[in-house]
């Protein structure tokens, strides 16, 4: 897969040439420096993004030539999302964000899944505040319990813990290393916190738009 | 409740501004339809009210070119056979010229309209005896009743006074009579006879020597509705006499005709107001979409359609249409009910005809809800054309 912004001289290869598969189950981890072009290989992964050559297949079904509603219906139903600001919608209580995605399936009422993901995620409490009077940590956990609510087969996690403190990116980390386990869901998280997440099924180094696993990346991080 | 429903109500709840500014646009649109409708509409209906009142009934019966020759009394008493006819009264219409002294002084004779009446059966078919204001109706023969005008231009003659009258009869011959003042009439907006003069018919008749010679009949009816189908009856019945039978609409038609045009085009500028409204709907609607980019972003990322969307801006034009038509009516039935309770009237000036025409009402809140919604579309568009990454990175 490729990406390129621009033309000519101003072109900017931000994805070049990547391609990798992803197991049911894992959680893998895409590192790589600001600017390295990890959120774009995300974005394009969760079709927030188009890619300029190359496709993504995903439980089989090719993506490339989907139209703009049902690569909606796919991003609700197969994918969900985890942004670095927890783009909860203001205008809704926490239980009314986490039953967003299922409300846009119009899929019947999801209540009773989604007061279970929020007990899981330590908010039964706070269920009908709204999502403007919660604080951070608590947003990026209800960011989680909404991306879990279609039980999609992949979460997309954008630098999760990047706008928290240490103690809740710490609460935040472990609740996706436990969803994960418990759920048998994959995640793909893009961070630049490597650390923060400990011991993981699988690590992509990107540099300068390429991808990096195994042994290429042992050396490419020796030569940093 | 549908979730776009249910967020489009959040989103105009929690930005009230907007809201209260979205609603007033509309609301104020349907106010000004609905003042320029008690006024104008309420003074068109006014004069034809009154015109109806003093001058045509109706049902307005002459003759082509010519005085009805056959007998009032026989017309009278057929039309007042027909059960829908409340009373019907002949009147005789000529001219004259007027003088009279007045402490001394006589007054330059000037030419009046003059009204001949059969007082007792005018005053079952007509309201012009209610604007005798000093004094009383023409019961004697030989009394007048001056407009208001008309005495005033006289140097202020008074109920008593004398007045004498030129006529010329129906031989080209001059005819001066002496008359004595028994009555000032004035009506609101000068609609009655202000600038004439009315004496009794039969004296009218003895000086222009038409004897059993009648100008019109005037036709008042229980049910006006039914105007036309008496005009008919009348001329079915009566098909060699030539006589012309007119509704109240027919008679009024030379004058109001002027007036309709100008209603027509005061109705246009309020809804060019409108219009105005549902470019305010536009730009406060831009405003909401722009203020929601980032939550448009997030929506689409987490699965909402383009039609999602689009929906939800729309859902919240109809929101706005709602509120805002149901508040202007709401304000225009207040302001209207104001007018009619009150008997609203310009400086002294006739008593508006305030009415509640439940389609026009109707149709004015149709229209302007109709516009906020359309006034959505291009807003709700323009939301559905933004990419979900794009808007995230709105801050």
């Amino acid at each position: 897969m490729n990406k390129i912004y621009g033309e000519g001289e101003t072109a900017v290869h931000a994805v070049k040439d990547v391609s990798f598969s992803v197991k049911k189950g894992e959680l893998l981890l895409i590192v790589g420096s600001s600017g390295s072009g990890k959120s774009t290989l995300l974005n394009m992964i969760g079709f927030l993004d188009h890619p300029t050559n190359g496709k993504i297949l995903i439980d089989g079904i090719d993506t490339t030539n989907l139209k703009d509603g049902d690569l909606s219906s796919f991003r609700n139903s197969k994918l969900g999302f985890v942004f670095q600001f927890s783009n909860l919608l203001s205008d809704l209580t926490v239980l009314e964000n986490v039953l967003l995605p299922r409300k846009i399936q119009q899929n019947g009422d999801a209540t009773d899944d989604a007061t279970k993901l929020l007990r899981t995620v330590g908010l039964e409490k706070e269920i009908h505040k709204r999502a403007n009077k919660i604080s951070g940590g608590q947003a990026q956990r209800v960011a989680i319990a909404r991306a879990l609510i279609n039980k999609p087969l992949i979460v997309l996690a954008d630098e999760p813990t990047g706008n928290l403190d240490s103690v809740n990116a710490e609460t935040i980390v472990q609740l996706m290393k436990s969803m994960a386990e418990k759920l048998g869901q994959t995640f793909i998280i893009v961070t630049h916190e490597r650390d923060q997440f400990g011991k993981v099924d699988r690590v992509i180094t990107i540099k300068d738009g390429r991808a990096f696993e195994g042994e290429e990346q042992k050396r490419m991080e020796v030569a940093v | 409740m549908d979730y776009r429903t249910q967020l489009a109500t959040r989103m105009l709840m929690n930005k009230k501004g907007s809201l209260i500014g979205a609603v007033l646009a509309v609301s104020i649109g349907i106010l000004v339809i609905h003042v320029n409708f008690v006024i104008f509409q309420g003074l068109y209906d006014a004069i034809v009210r009154d015109m109806k009142a003093y001058r045509f009934g109706d049902v307005y019966v002459t003759k082509e070119g010519d005085y009805i020759d056959k007998s009032d009394i026989a017309l009278v008493n057929w039309f007042e056979r027909i059960p829908y006819v409340e009373a019907a009264t002949p009147r005789l219409d000529s001219s004259a010229g007027i003088n009279a002294t007045k402490y001394g002084k006589r007054h330059e004779e000037f030419s009046v309209p003059v009204v001949g009446v059969d007082p007792f059966r005018d005053i079952r078919a007509s309201a012009i005896h209610d604007t005798v204001g000093d004094g009383q109706f023409v019961f004697a023969r030989n009394s007048i009743v001056l407009g208001s005008t008309v005495a005033r231009d006289l140097g202020g003659v008074q109920v008593g006074d004398e007045v004498e009258l030129t006529f010329v009869n129906r031989w080209g011959e001059d005819q001066t009579r002496r008359f004595v003042v028994s009555g000032i009439t004035t009506s609101a907006g000068g609609q009655g006879f202000d600038f004439s003069v009315i004496v009794h018919i039969d004296t009218l008749r003895s000086i222009l020597d038409r004897t059993d010679e009648t100008g019109a009949i005037i036709v008042k009816l229980y049910d006006p509705t039914k105007a036309t189908e008496v005009k008919d009856l009348f001329l079915r019945s009566f098909p060699s006499d030539d006589f012309k039978a007119e509704t109240i609409d027919e008679s009024a038609e030379s004058t109001l005709r002027g007036f309709r045009s100008g209603i027509a085009l005061i109705n246009l500028i309020g809804y060019f107001g409108m219009m105005s409204s549902a470019f305010a709907i536009v730009t406060i609607q831009m405003m909401i979409v722009s203020s929601k980019t980032r939550e448009i972003g997030v929506m689409r990322a987490i699965g909402a359609k383009r039609k999602d969307i689009l929906l939800l801006f729309i859902f919240q034009g109809i929101i706005i249409g709602a509120i805002g038509a149901a508040t202007g009516t709401a304000l225009g039935l207040v302001y209207t009910a104001y007018a009619k309770e009150t008997k609203l009237e310009f400086e002294g000036s006739l008593a508006l005809e305030v009415t509640y025409d439940w389609s026009k009402i109707g149709q004015t809140a149709l229209t302007s809800f109709a516009l906020a919604i359309a006034a959505s579309i291009y807003p709700a568009y323009r939301a559905t054309k933004l990419q979900p990454m794009e808007a995230m990175r709105t801050v």
